[in-house]
């Protein structure tokens, strides 16, 4: 391909990184200025480095530990503090148990009125270990809308309403989640929400109901159509449709297609 | 006199290399890929060039003494790891599955994926070239390569990011309604 440039590619490339001598660069810059081709090579080099530039110029997940040097002060301030904490713990903790105790041994003992409060005490425990027995059970469900056909998003709230509506009359304990992304995005724009009332109700019905917008669609909007999607109240957004999808999944979520 | 000039030196050199910590750790991170590892080995570099303080004899000198130590460190890190094949002699394959693919469509990632299946040596030559501008001699020294070495794998990785770079920036500018429904 480059056997009949007058340019080596290594030759190209030291003139992109402005590594060649005054005189060498003088030269390629006029030749490079009457060969398109080259010309395109060129543009092409400085491409890939602003590329690679560009790649690691924001370094997420990387927090900037502060200085290492040691700061004795600190360290022993830190300790001194830690002590602290432990020993007022242990000092408010130990009287504890000491009045906890006398109530409720006393309580049963002392006659009429105690027993009240004392059956109310035992039902305080089981439902606080209830939702632990049951977080096994739950059950988790993901739907996944792309498409912004009437019918298709009438579907989808359907489903998810009857199935919310099921799980509560069973006393099951589910989350439901309506992923949308493309076209499906529509659902949850303000201004092309076919139907915002019946998801703000349902919102509002179900705290176990979530529905969620990919980013990545919402910056193509912008991008592409230069539209920025408004999301209706309550809606969340997820980075990626399609990584949430296969997260949830991961995570044991029935994943259901509209 | 000396005695606290040693001493200002000192201090000057500790918070140059304080500074240098997030540089470090970007070449790292652009040749590892790895977070963890790239946290690693800026430490270690960083611990290595405050006990070898005394080596430095030119201070402008100093970026590429840091960058070869954390180089050294780097290698230093393979060759302990016996288990592993040269990675020289391999065509990395591309980790990302399939449905990434689709759907991170960033640039970013793009570019950082293309890096990473680049052979070693030819992704430390372009990050140290692009990333922090050291010419290619500073290069051939914090390598220990022959500067011909250098321009030929900073070409070979150049030519292998276009060759991978380019066909997927166009096919992401030129689709842009099937991109919306790709996704199912």
């Amino acid at each position: 391909m480059n056997q009949e440039q007058k340019f080596s590619d290594e030759f190209l490339n030291a003139f992109v990184d402005d590594q060649l001598a005054p005189e060498e660069k003088g030269r390629a810059y006029l030749s490079i200025n009457n060969d398109d081709a080259l010309n395109r090579q060129v543009c092409e080099l400085r491409k890939m480095r602003d590329l690679v530039q560009l790649a690691y110029k924001d370094l997420s997940g990387f927090t900037a530990p502060g200085p290492r040097a040691g700061r004795p002060g600190n360290t022993i301030a830190a300790g001194f503090i830690l002590a602290f904490g432990i020993a007022l713990g242990w000092l408010l903790h130990q009287p504890g148990p000491a009045p906890e105790a006398t109530p409720v041994a006393a309580l049963p003992a002392a006659g009429s009125v105690p027993p009240a409060v004392a059956t109310h005490k035992p039902p305080a425990v089981p439902p606080a270990a209830k939702p632990l027995v049951v977080a096994g059970n739950e059950v988790k469900v993901l739907f996944h809308l792309s498409s912004d056909k009437p019918e298709r998003i009438q579907e989808v709230l359907d489903e998810a309403e009857a199935l919310l509506k099921f799980y509560r009359a069973a006393g099951q304990i589910a989350r439901v989640q309506v992923i949308t992304n493309g076209d499906g995005l529509n659902l949850l724009r303000t201004d092309k929400s076919p139907d915002p009332e019946r998801v703000r109700a349902m919102l509002k019905t179900y705290d176990n109901l979530s529905f969620a917008a990919c980013q990545n669609t919402i910056d193509r909007l912008k991008r592409e159509q230069g539209v920025t999607a408004e999301l209706l109240p309550g809606a969340s957004v997820v980075d990626s449709g399609v990584a949430q999808i296969i997260l949830r999944q991961q995570q044991g979520w029935i994943y259901i297609q509209v | 006199m000396e005695f606290f000039n040693l001493f200002g030196q000192s201090r000057e050199l500790r918070q140059a290399l304080e500074l240098s910590r997030v540089r470090l750790y970007r070449m790292a991170y652009a040749w590892c890929h790895n977070a963890a590892l790239a946290d690693d080995l800026t430490q270690e570099a960083l611990t290595k060039a405050l006990r070898k303080s005394d080596q430095l004899r030119d201070p402008k000198a100093r970026d590429a003494w840091l960058f070869s130590i954390l180089a050294n460190c780097f290698r230093d890190h393979f060759r302990r790891q016996r288990d592993m094949d040269d990675i020289d002699d391999l065509d990395l394959p591309d980790e990302a599955t399939p449905e990434s693919h689709s759907c991170t469509k960033e640039v970013v990632d793009q570019v950082r994926a293309a890096i990473a299946r680049l052979p070693e040596g030819q992704r430390q030559v372009v990050t140290l070239v692009d990333l922090e501008g050291f010419s290619y001699v500073e290069v051939a020294t914090i390598l220990g390569v022959p500067i011909g070495t250098v321009m030929s794998r900073l070409c070979r990785a150049r030519n292998a990011l276009r060759a991978l770079l380019v066909p997927q920036l166009e096919r992401q500018n030129t689709a842009p309604g099937v991109a919306l429904r790709r996704i199912k």
